[in-house]
């Protein structure tokens, strides 16, 4: 090889593993902690804390999930960790296209499952690349000409506002733009979880830790086990927002903010924290 | 100054140790093979390469004693002193290969492991599991590629070797052709190392390689280059019969316990397993005792072949033995052998585990070759010893240079001066029957041992005075011409809807059938007449052959067209040549001369091609080292 | 000869006529086409025996006479490597691919195509001289001091030895390349150096790595898998181990190789070469 190398050649190495390492730090565990505060839509039911501000079940998900969303938005220096984390998408998005485009695939020859996971990882590739481009673009930036309805997403309306955007429209009547945005927003979401799990699984090949056929089989069971748990997390956000009627998470949500009179007494079931009346 | 340049024709184990040990040596080598390289037909071989060991020597064997059961093994036929020499070597080749890195077989304690082998009482048979020549293959091809990198080796792959450029008695360089491009050219060289192999295809079915014509040597032959004991072929006791070619069964089956039998009763249909002990023919034990299935192979082929052609005893009347494993345990077999049975499993569909495998001899080796010559070296004792047993004390120290002398230029040279012929192209070490894992040996040895001859004869003798580089190119032009020739005649007799009966590839097989039929494991004086008859005839149609394929781009039907118009040569020397020996000895065997006549017959078949056809006379054997014995193997009467 | 049929095979009827159809091209850069021929093959046939009955007859299931097919091939016993090509659509050595398997009743169809990652030479002939270069730049061999009498080699454990002796088994037949997603077609000599380099000289550099003489240029070896077209172009896409016929454990070489370059990366970052 010439000694004269350009950078990508000179710190190709160094490029590919960082390909790697973006994958799973801080996209992976982003990924983790994102498809948990969202599945708190589902989970959160099960929340008794959040009770002080909910009085349904299905409302304390649409408060756990606010507080989650809340919690975030309270971190310290969260735009600095939201550059990060979008130079990190941008620099694996980029790199990723670029080595997904030296190879061919030819699962039509050769059809064993690793080489179907293969043209998957890529195919998937692409697609989690787009939807997160539209999500971010959606939700963050607020590019509502995209959002059927015209929606845009409020940090301080969480639940609704996501509700809105997957039901396509403000008032939260299902329109057929919302539900080809849920179906893309499904399609989004497995992809990406897809992704994340058989690259953690390839990962640990190309970082060789796991050498032995045995030891890439028990890590495959890990990755297929952590997959499974993200995908359903995050099917149960969809399904979860889908089905959640906006204007009554508005409710809770401007309960949480103190804008909206608290509902009637007696429509309010007792805190689960205080004690029976005697 | 003028830059000398050597040229090595072949790739296999003996081409690619030439070119290894010339290259150290500082001369620049173009290196010629019909494939690329690491696919040679030296891959093929299975068993083991012979060399004495410590553990051996310690029970009695010696270096010489490797010497004296080749010699006996090849029936006092092969000159000594480079028997002597190559055995006395044959430690430091598998030191060298071991250090190249071969994947020999290990002990528990890290050690290069043994295993027996034909024609010996003793573990002296290095292994890398069932493959080799494989093994050994890979590693010379490796350091060849190292010698590549550092621009010291060129290598020219899908070339075909047309002539040797002869100039007055002196080799200086070579006709190729490439087989892609179909290009002819002339390339220089000080000297050239033939280094082709065998000839197997000559016989149709063989355990050959495809490429394995003799093409090469055949057009050495008709160069001037003398051809030396061609009847002596090698049928291998043990292969496996298909439809385009017999593969190999290693001897090593044999050597790992493998024992070889057949039901006693004529047409027992029983499945192998269902065949009780006692009616269990087990005929290389029965008949010799001492040796049992490890007799050397002539021996073992001309008992097959006995039993199933003259007690029609084969397996369900068929011309199929068994050779049965399946006493041993699976997983000390696939550790031992598990190449060749996966060979067996691939190609038969049978677990050899499990199920005895059915086997047949087939052509294997051409111990005949290129006549070869060398310089005596400090080992010539007044008398020829006796037969050497185990724990005497060997006659000569096994240092360098008791054979032959270490680096004499003249060392395998053929008739040719500058003309070196390595490894299974030469006559020189087997006699009239080559003892099994000592072809591997022969070919390093060869190519390590030898090849400083080469170096030293360009530094010394003619090359030194007057460089290949500086001669006119007038006797180059021309010998490119008469090549193009050939090829043009041969491209202009094709035509679509060529007459099937003078295809080449027709005539190629009944050459192939006629020479398995009367050529091989038993020989007779009228068989060998009409067999000649039957090649005169083949040759008149050979003149007339036509060609399907008028292509000017890699063109295969005009290489195999005038390898078969070779092989047609060879045949009928090797036919010749077995008609003349009116002996039995080695693996040649007629049924109206059955004894060995070591008065008349120790002599070695020279043949010199001519335009008047083939001048055949015999030059005496050099047996000063040890004195011909009879050559029994213990075999009991009766 | 009559081998028992396996349990697995279908039992292959004896005489019928089979058609092979081939993808032909008369060079390098010449179009292809398929040309049919109708062949009884004998019993125990491989493609090998096939074809080479195409040659001696070579006319065409409609009966037009055309050339006889140009393929290559050497051992015909499944160790050389040469016969390799791509058999119902599956990369193979062609010699050790049994008729009677694959073609068991009259009227089966064989398609035969040469290597489509290996520029043709003639019709199923290709020229696999660019995975011969890819062993250099992984210098696939061991550093020996010459071939001068210098004593045996290293002793090496009989564990250590079944590793190696498998891995050392790999004859260069191309599969691996073939099946794999991540090799491609280049035609270009220049681009050979950072274009993949394959599992099978991944899997060589293992082999030397492991060797005690051999690990003395491991450091050469490693430097050549970090840069373009290395180790880290595997798309872990696992074709080449499935392929392989010599059954050598190529992803486990793979991620050998990727511990060690991982490894050695770290080493050298914090040596500041």
């Amino acid at each position: 090889m010439s000694t004269r190398q350009g950078f990508l050649e000179r710190r190709y190495f160094l490029l590919r593993r960082l390909h790697s390492l973006t994958g799973i730090v801080p996209i992976g565990l982003f990924l983790i902690m994102h498809l948990t505060t969202n599945s708190s839509i589902v989970w959160g039911m099960m929340n008794k804390r959040a009770d002080h501000s909910a009085h349904a079940v299905s409302e304390r998900g649409v408060a756990t999930f606010q507080e989650e969303v809340n919690w975030i938005n309270g971190l310290p220096a969260i735009l600095l960790i939201e550059i990060v984390l979008w130079l990190s998408i941008a620099f694996h998005a980029v790199f990723g296209v670029y080595y997904a485009r030296t190879g061919r695939f030819n699962t039509d020859r050769y059809r064993y499952q690793d080489n179907w996971r293969y043209m998957l990882q890529r195919i998937t590739g692409y697609i989690a690349l787009l939807f997160i481009f539209y999500h971010v673009a959606t939700l963050r930036w607020g590019w509502s000409w995209l959002v059927p309805g015209g929606t845009t997403w409020d940090h301080a309306y969480a639940s609704s506002t996501l509700a809105a955007a997957l039901r396509g429209s403000a008032d939260g009547n299902v329109t057929i733009g919302g539900v080809l945005v849920s179906l893309f927003y499904v399609l989004g979401v497995t992809s990406s979880v897809f992704h994340f799990a058989n690259g953690l699984w390839t990962a640990a090949i190309t970082w060789g830790i796991t050498i032995s056929v045995q030891a890439q089989r028990r890590w495959g069971m890990v990755c297929l086990g952590l997959g499974t748990g993200l995908m359903a997390m995050a099917w149960a956000s969809i399904i979860g927002f889908a089905t959640l009627d906006p204007r009554k998470a508005q409710i809770v949500e401007e309960r949480m903010l103190g804008t909206h009179a608290p509902p009637a007494p007696e429509a309010t079931p007792p805190p689960a924290e205080s004690p029976p009346e005697p | 100054m003028m830059q000398h340049r050597v040229i090595v024709v072949g790739g296999g184990l003996a081409g690619l140790a030439a070119t290894i040990r010339i290259a150290e040596a500082g001369l620049p080598v173009d290196l010629f093979s019909m494939v690329p390289v690491k696919r040679s037909h030296s891959v093929c071989a299975q068993g083991g390469i012979n060399a004495c060991n410590e553990v051996a020597r310690q029970q009695g064997y010696s270096e010489y004693q490797h010497f004296d059961e080749t010699v006996y093994g090849g029936d006092f036929l092969a000159d000594q002193p480079p028997v002597l020499e190559m055995a006395n070597f044959a430690p430091r080749v598998i030191d060298l290969l071991d250090r190249m890195g071969v994947p020999f077989n290990r002990t528990p304690e890290g050690r290069r492991d043994l295993r027996l082998f034909g024609g010996s009482l003793f573990k002296r048979t290095h292994f890398s599991g069932a493959t080799t020549g494989q093994q050994l293959m890979y590693a010379l091809d490796e350091q060849t590629r190292r010698y590549e990198a550092e621009g010291k080796v060129h290598k020219y792959e899908f070339w075909e070797f047309l002539w040797p450029v002869i100039i007055d008695g002196r080799c200086v360089g070579i006709v190729a052709q490439d087989m892609r491009t179909m290009q002819i050219r002339a390339f220089r060289a000080d000297a050239v190392v033939i280094a082709t192999g065998g000839c197997g295809l000559v016989f149709g079915k063989s355990t050959n390689s495809i490429m394995c014509t003799g093409g090469a040597a055949a057009r050495c032959y008709q160069a001037g280059v003398w051809y030396a004991n061609p009847e002596m072929i090698q049928v291998h006791p043990t292969a496996i019969p298909g439809a385009d070619k017999c593969r190999l069964m290693s001897e090593s089956a044999r050597g790992e316990g493998g024992r070889v039998w057949v039901p006693r009763k004529k047409g027992d249909t029983r499945p192998p397993r269902e065949i009780p002990e006692a009616e269990r023919y087990y005929f290389l034990e029965e008949r010799y005792p001492k040796y049992g299935n490890l007799v050397p192979r002539d021996i073992a082929t001309r008992e097959i072949f006995d039993i199933c052609v003259s007690h029609g005893l084969g397996v369900g009347g068929e011309r199929v033995v068994y050779l049965d494993l399946t006493h041993k345990d699976p997983d000390y077999l696939t550790r031992k052998l598990g190449g060749i049975l996966e060979i067996y499993e691939k190609f038969v569909g049978e677990d050899p585990r499990k199920v005895p495998m059915k086997i047949f001899p087939a052509v294997h080796y051409s111990m005949g070759g290129l006549w070869t010559t060398y310089t005596r070296g400090r080992y010539n004792p007044p008398e020829p010893a006796p037969e050497h047993k185990a724990g005497m004390a060997p006659p000569v120290s096994c240092e360098p240079g008791a054979g032959i002398a270490q680096g004499a230029p003249d060392n395998m040279m053929t008739n040719i001066r500058g003309l070196y012929a390595f490894g299974e192209v030469n006559f020189a070490y087997h006699g009239a029957n080559r003892l099994g894992a000592n072809a591997l040996l022969n070919c390093i040895f060869d190519g390590i041992y030898n090849g400083v001859s080469v170096v030293n004869f360009i530094r010394d003798d003619v090359p030194s005075r007057q460089p290949a580089e500086s001669l006119p190119p007038a006797p180059f032009t021309d010998a490119v011409e008469r090549e193009e020739a050939k090829v043009r005649r041969l491209i202009e007799t094709a035509r679509t809807g060529a007459d099937a009966q003078l295809s080449p590839y027709q005539i190629g097989k009944e050459l192939g059938d006629e020479m398995t039929a009367a050529c091989t494991v038993v020989k007779s004086g009228p068989r060998l007449e009409q067999c000649l008859v039957r090649l005169d005839e083949l040759k008149s149609r050979y003149t007339q052959v036509q060609l399907a394929d008028a292509a000017a781009w890699s063109n295969q039907s005009v290489s195999y067209a005038r390898a078969v118009g070779d092989m047609l040569i060879l045949a009928e020397i090797i036919a010749r040549a077995s008609l003349m020996r009116r002996e039995s000895r080695g693996a040649h065997y007629r049924t109206d001369f059955p004894d060995r006549h070591d008065d008349e017959f120790m002599k070695t078949t020279v043949c010199a091609f001519s335009a008047q056809g083939h001048d055949i006379s015999y030059r005496p054997v050099d047996a000063g080292l040890v004195r011909p014995r009879a050559r029994t193997y213990g075999k009991t009467e009766g | 000869m009559s081998a028992q049929p396996s349990a697995s095979r279908t039992p292959p009827i004896a005489g019928r006529r089979i058609r092979i159809k081939v993808k032909r091209a008369d060079g390098p850069g010449k179009p292809s086409r398929w040309e049919e021929f109708e062949v009884q093959p004998e019993p125990n046939a491989n493609i090998i025996s096939v074809l080479q009955q195409i040659a001696a007859n070579p006319v065409t299931a409609e009966g037009d006479h055309t050339s006889p097919v140009a393929w290559d091939s050497g051992c015909l016993e499944e160790v050389c490597g040469a016969c390799t090509m791509v058999i119902n659509g599956r990369v193979r050595q062609s010699c050790s691919c049994l008729i009677d398997d694959i073609a068991p009743a009259p009227g089966d169809v064989i398609t035969l195509e040469p290597m489509e990652k290996f520029p043709v030479v003639r019709d199923l002939w290709v020229d696999r001289a660019r995975l011969f270069h890819n062993l250099k730049r992984v210098k696939a061999w061991v550093p020996i001091d010459g071939t001068y009498s210098l004593g045996h080699g290293p002793t090496e454990s009989a564990a250590q030895q079944a590793v190696r002796y498998v891995l050392s088994t790999c004859m260069s037949c191309g599969c691996c390349l073939e099946a794999c997603p991540q090799f491609t077609l280049e035609d270009d000599e220049t681009r050979w150096d950072t274009t993949f380099i394959g599992a099978h000289a991944i899997s060589q550099a293992r082999l030397f790595n492991m060797h005690e003489t051999g690990r003395q240029t491991k450091a050469d070896r490693l430097d050549a898998l970090l840069g373009p077209g290395g180790v880290s172009d595997c798309g872990n896409a696992q074709n080449c181990v499935k392929v392989c016929p010599k059954e050598i454990p190529l992803t486990e070489s793979i991620a050998a190789i990727g511990r060690a370059t991982t490894l050695h990366a770290i080493a050298q970052w914090f040596s500041g070469r």
